[in-house]
């Protein structure tokens, strides 16, 4: 089991030691609401955790890669210790503003005098950061991004639990990592919950 | 099949399409573009939008100058237009809108909260609805994962009808970087599955359908263009943005969409395949069909009508399920345009030179993204 500050229901010595409940991250009556069960939790920042997230290899130029990976790299370690993931786990990544440096960037290349990085390319869209998450832990269930018109830091949208149980319940994923994450202009927020039926 | 697609929930709601708006590199709704794509009449040519001189590619499928980009908010008033056009053939009223979600796929950039915000004004006040309800930002499964959710909402009885609404304009950023990462075809042609093929070419879309439950359309009197068999969603789990070469994800989409519909491979009578033109993923494409299909495939017309309207990328799914739909209706199989000669790593059926004539039970349409991400959407007469 891990020893970050990600929390499970299978480990509540880890909760006891942060003091954390999951109502800190997903209030109860949400997900109760969208009759989901939370596996795991992580968050960032975190009391436990110092710094940035690691980077992540190809990602350099932006913030929002690494604090998704990271993320969710601490809620599935929180669950199952090590990769790979058993059964059909769907990524779902919720986020208002998405990643507004790349976007930013997208947008000068195309300025005069400007060279586009070929990097840029595979980092075009949200989907490929989960597509690290799933390639490091063999998420084999649907990969979905959406961008909610409102969110609070540190909390899931509802809506994004609402589409957890869609999936669930239609029967294409067994669990879902809902990863809601924000960027800002303090290093960020992200919060991510794996969550079954 | 597979037991890993066991558990894909069979549709109660019976999921049907009412209405379908459209606007393409062909023109203005789905005659243009149905009858383009069955004569792959390609689309693609010089990108006067913006300058492209410091581009490897020059070319791209934009909309014809009879359909001219409004001076403001372009892309929220195309997805308008579409939107339009598929409410005005259900026979949607105000009182229908406001009990009626709306599912919009769109890039995930700068200005996407604004056209969001555009999009839900204009539907709010024209159709009823109580603006946009979710914006899908999944790259090239975007508008696919929409309509997947949206015959789900219905399927499950939780709605009685859902908009799914999708746009995508050639613009000068995503131009460029995916020139810059060497995406788009140095020959100026999309050649899906093609010997010889060097990439994909960017394309003009938005487009929208009203998905509903078949027993509530019938009480309205609105006619049925199609039903939703059957949809699936799976992931690669293999990279950020490479295919896995076995076509792995792709596999357990069409399998999840035809355990739904509860439908055997021989019963599938055309693909409308993903097919970018990109070398990589039309070979792991034709491998998840092999898996799929086995001795069915050398008897499965396939296409991908990119060839002729271009990549639409988060709007793509959406555009070419209507491609699929208008064939369906026609009778006219697309033709799977600018294809060279035979590529030994994909072996399939594709419709070449010009439409085939066919009355496929059920038609597949499939898309890829970044991330791994698949989708697979069964589609059948009405």
């Amino acid at each position: 089991m891990t020893t970050d500050t990600a929390r499970t229901d299978d480990t509540p010595t880890d909760a006891a030691r942060t003091g954390a409940t999951p109502t800190d991250v997903t209030p109860t009556d949400a997900v109760a609401a969208a009759g989901l069960r939370v596996l795991a939790e992580a968050r960032r920042p975190d009391p436990g955790l110092a710094g940035p997230p690691p980077p992540l290899p190809g990602f350099a130029a932006s913030g929002f890669n690494p604090l998704v990976a990271d993320t969710a790299d601490r809620c599935l370690r929180a669950h199952h210790g090590a990769p790979p993931a058993p059964g059909r786990t769907a990524l779902l990544l919720a986020s208002s503003d998405g990643d507004r440096a790349t976007a930013r960037a997208i947008d000068q290349s195309a300025e005069p005098g400007r060279r586009p990085a070929p990097l840029l390319f595979f980092r075009s869209n949200p989907n490929a950061v989960l597509g690290h998450i799933a390639a490091r832990w063999g998420l084999t269930g649907p990969v979905v991004a959406i961008s909610p018109a409102r969110t609070v830091p540190g909390r899931v949208p509802q809506d994004a639990l609402d589409l957890a149980a869609l999936l669930l319940a239609d029967g294409d994923a067994d669990r879902v990592l809902v990863i809601a994450a924000e960027q800002g202009e303090d290093g960020g927020h992200a919060v991510a919950v794996l969550v079954t039926g | 099949m597979t037991g890993s697609t066991s558990s894909a929930h069979r549709p109660r709601g019976r999921p049907v399409v009412t209405g379908l708006g459209v606007l393409s590199s062909a023109g203005r709704g789905l005659g243009p573009l149905t009858e383009a794509t069955a004569h792959g009449r390609t689309a693609f040519g010089p990108v006067t939008r913006f300058d492209v001189g410091a581009r490897r590619t020059t070319r791209a499928a934009l909309l014809p100058d009879d359909v001219p980009l409004a001076p403001t908010f372009p892309l929220a008033r195309a997805v308008l237009d579409a939107v339009g056009q598929a409410c005005r053939q259900a026979g949607l009223t105000a009182a229908d809108g406001a009990r009626t979600p709306v599912l919009l796929a769109l890039h995930s950039d700068e200005r996407t909260r604004s056209t969001t915000d555009a999009v839900a004004a204009g539907v709010r006040a024209t159709w009823g609805t109580a603006g946009v309800t979710r914006v899908y930002t999944g790259a090239c499964v975007a508008a696919a994962t929409a309509v997947a959710d949206a015959a789900a909402l219905v399927a499950a009885g939780r709605h009685e009808r859902v908009l799914v609404a999708a746009g995508h304009l050639v613009e000068p950023g995503v131009f460029a970087v995916f020139d810059a990462g060497r995406a788009l075809a140095r020959d100026g042609e999309l050649r899906p599955f093609s010997a010889g093929r060097t990439g994909t070419l960017l394309g003009d879309a938005a487009a929208a359908v009203l998905v509903e439950a078949a027993p509530a359309a019938e009480r309205r009197g609105a006619a049925v263009l199609a039903r939703l068999a059957g949809w699936g969603r799976a992931g690669d789990a293999h990279h950020v943005c490479r295919p896995e070469p076995g076509g792995a994800g792709a596999t357990r989409a069409v399998e999840a969409a035809l355990a739904r519909a509860d439908v055997a491979p021989a019963e599938i009578g055309y693909v409308n395949a993903n097919g970018t033109g990109s070398t990589l993923a039309d070979q792991a494409e034709a491998s998840a069909l092999r898996r799929v299909f086995g001795r069915h495939l050398a008897e499965l017309p396939v296409s991908s009508s990119k060839s002729v309207h271009g990549h639409a990328l988060e709007a793509s799914a959406l555009l070419e399920l209507a491609v699929t739909i208008g064939a369906l209706g026609t009778g006219l199989l697309p033709v799977n345009a600018s294809w060279l000669g035979p590529d030994p790593d994909v072996g399939l059926d594709l419709v070449l030179d010009g439409p085939r004539a066919a009355r496929p039970r059920y038609a597949l349409s499939l898309n890829s993204a970044f991330g791994g991400a698949n989708t697979a959407l069964l589609v059948a007469p009405a």
